[in-house]
């Protein structure tokens, strides 16, 4: 754990082809953060360990979603929060089918409610932001009505999904699982390759005859059901669903995303750093209020962290002006 | 005939000026519809609350419409609304106006730095703005002991609250007041001119001279005292600074925005068309609050209304549009090159 979060501190400010100056400032940065939580009384045990990753689990498993809208050069969704607590009613009102029919409903509904915004972004090159933030308050409004606002399971199907086998959360070992997947699917196949070309240049893409709606569609889709997942455990945790689990799990995951270092223009990052990014956040939260810090400050220092790693990534990654 | 009429005369026009009388009137005319459609009859109550609600969400969306208009996102509004509720009423305990400038001044500062980091450094304003807005919301917490705040200083609320005219408040009247000096920067200075070519194509601007670092700096400034002004009036007329306004502001401000005829792609816009715009969501938020329109309802149509617009907005889509004209009335040509942004 020690070696880890040490990569992770200098992972997080890196730059893409030399460290430089950059790289030893993110290790410095990595260390002193390091130095601070090895400091924390109860940090280093084992439980606390465990709390950190399952905390970092649920937005994690959305993080990684996430991370092929941004590679894919469309900015964020804003709609992570919204299509998660979707996912999460569809989930918790399908459980009397069983738990993996449940999930597959929820998962398959809410990759199709995310492909069609990736179709609109990457056919039409609509804006991301406002079209995700539209959609979000759709989503939002229209579960609302269909369910009334709470769904509670009926059968307890959803204990699998708050099972701890080996003493660690079930999210835990998906998120993981899902990270390995992606990345394999980022690095290894065409895939993969097709979403960080769009991402680093679209133009050049669309003339290497590559289906940019098409590979957009997809990526939004993974990313979509990837909402939907970390929304069902959100759901099975909390034993019901409502609007109430959105909470700020749209900002968490976007700072997963960007604190792991996956540019915010595209075409660089992959899933790996996601999950360092989430893991690195759920530690530092973890520190902080171990040292008995208030809910603010956490959420001041994760907004900061947030600004000084999207400036060191830039500056590292040679500070080209970026298409906004 | 009469339809290639309508598209010539809307294109001389231009979006910009159309749009936002189009919406703001469709808007009028389903507000003077209600009382046919559920009995409310139109009251005068019902122009002083539209206007209030215009005093923050239109300051919002100027805030957001500037930003847009130069090719930029500011999305730490949320976070500079929070924070200037929260500075206004602890700085604002004895004298009300006290707190509302500290609470502009000291966002307009954090919104300068946070400029002066995306112009310098030439970043993605949507990344530092996020971050900005992440770690305001903290702040707003720290400084406010992480418990809603209420304002002691109630003949300040009461004051701000004030009937005048019929339709006016004090605090209606300073954003109505704003949007006409602001239309006169905008047109009467070089000010507009810029940001639209900011907007427009960015490398451009530099080349001929625009000092595009200082003017985004003071634009994110100006975004952040606006927001924090809103943010404060808010405040002072709830007698209470929310820690955590929600995303709810932002859409119903992007909504005025897109109403109001801006173009998300940057470079175009106008003051008086941010103007009819965020009144036109201001007056269909009052319709639906007398309508009895559950939150959820509203949120559809607004959802459903930002998704026309972006759609509608689209760049590949035009083009797709135009070059399906273009083959219909010539044979193909080469594609069109990409407007570069920068």
């Amino acid at each position: 754990m020690r070696v880890a979060l040490g990569r992770l501190g200098g992972a997080v400010f890196r730059g893409y082809s030399s460290p430089g100056i950059f790289g030893l400032l993110g290790a410095v940065a990595g260390l002193a953060l390091l130095v601070l939580a090895l400091s924390t009384d109860r940090f280093l045990t084992v439980d606390n360990l465990k709390a950190i990753l399952s905390s970092a689990s649920i937005v994690g498993i959305m993080a990684l979603g996430l991370t092929f809208v941004t590679l894919i050069g469309s900015l964020v969704s804003l709609a992570v929060g919204a299509t998660a607590v979707m996912g999460a009613m569809i989930f918790v009102a399908e459980l009397k089918l069983g738990l993996v029919p449940a999930l597959g409903i929820a998962v398959v509904s809410a990759a199709l409610v995310t492909a069609l915004q990736g179709a609109i972004i990457g056919g039409w090159q609509a804006n991301p932001v406002i079209l995700t933030i539209g959609a979000a308050f759709l989503i939002n409004g229209a579960t609302d009505k269909a369910s009334g606002g709470v769904v509670h399971p009926t059968g307890g199907g959803y204990a699998t999904l708050n099972s701890t086998p080996l003493g660690i959360p079930l999210g835990v070992f998906v998120m993981v699982a899902l990270a390995l997947l992606l990345q394999y699917v980022l690095r290894r196949t065409v895939f993969g390759r097709q979403v960080m070309l769009i991402g680093e240049n679209r133009l050049a893409a669309r003339a290497a005859g590559i289906r940019v709606t098409r590979v957009t569609l997809l990526a939004f889709a993974i990313a979509g059901a990837a909402f939907a997942l970390g929304g069902a455990f959100l759901g099975a945790f909390n034993q019901s669903a409502s609007s109430q689990l959105e909470g700020t799990v749209t900002f968490d995951a976007i700072a997963a995303v960007l604190v792991g270092g996956t540019l915010i223009t595209g075409g660089r990052g992959s899933a790996l750093r996601t999950l360092a990014g989430a893991i690195v956040i759920a530690a530092i939260s973890d520190v902080l209020l171990l040292r008995g810090f208030e809910t603010g400050a956490e959420t001041l220092f994760k907004g900061a962290l947030v600004v000084a790693v999207v400036v060191g990534n830039h500056l590292a990654s040679g500070g080209r002006e970026s298409n906004p | 005939m009469s339809r290639g009429w309508v598209a010539s005369r809307f294109r001389r026009l231009g979006a910009e000026n159309v749009v936002p009388v189009v919406s703001f009137g469709l808007v009028l005319a389903y507000y003077l519809l209600t009382p046919a459609l559920n009995g409310h009859e139109p009251t005068d109550f019902d122009v002083y609350n539209t206007l209030q609600g215009f005093s923050s969400l239109g300051l919002v969306a100027l805030a957001v419409g500037l930003t847009i208009i130069a090719g930029e996102f500011d999305l730490s509004v949320l976070g500079m609304q929070a924070l200037g509720g929260v500075l206004a009423v602890k700085a604002g305990g004895t004298h009300g106006l006290l707190g509302v400038l500290a609470a502009v001044a000291a966002c307009a500062f954090l919104g300068a730095i946070q400029g002066t980091l995306i112009a310098r450094l030439r970043l993605q304003s949507m990344a530092v703005t996020l971050g900005g807005y992440i770690a305001l919301l903290g702040l707003t917490n720290v400084i406010a002991g992480n418990e809603t705040l209420t304002y002691t200083n109630t003949d300040a609320s009461i004051w701000i609250n004030r009937t005048v005219l019929t339709f006016f408040s004090p605090r209606s009247l300073v954003a109505l007041a704003i949007f006409p000096l602001a239309a006169i920067l905008f047109t009467r200075t070089r000010l507009g001119p810029e940001l639209k070519a900011l907007g427009g194509d960015r490398r451009s601007s530099r080349v001929v001279g625009i000092p595009v670092d200082r003017r985004l700096a003071a634009l994110f400034a100006v975004s952040a005292g606006l927001s924090a002004c809103a943010g404060a009036m808010l405040a002072y007329s709830n007698a209470s600074a929310q820690l955590n306004p929600g995303v709810q502001p932002l859409v119903l401000a992007v909504s005025g925005v897109v109403l109001g005829g801006v173009s998300m792609l940057g470079g175009r816009g106008r003051i008086w068309g941010l103007f009819l715009g965020a009144l036109a969501v201001a007056l269909l938020e009052q319709v639906f609050a007398v309508s009895k329109l559950p939150g959820s309802t509203t949120q559809i149509v607004f959802g459903v209304l930002l998704l026309t617009v972006v759609v509608i907005d689209a760049p590949d889509l035009r083009w797709m549009l135009v070059r399906m004209r273009a083959r219909r009335l010539s044979p193909p040509q080469s594609p069109p090159l990409a407007k570069s942004k920068r």
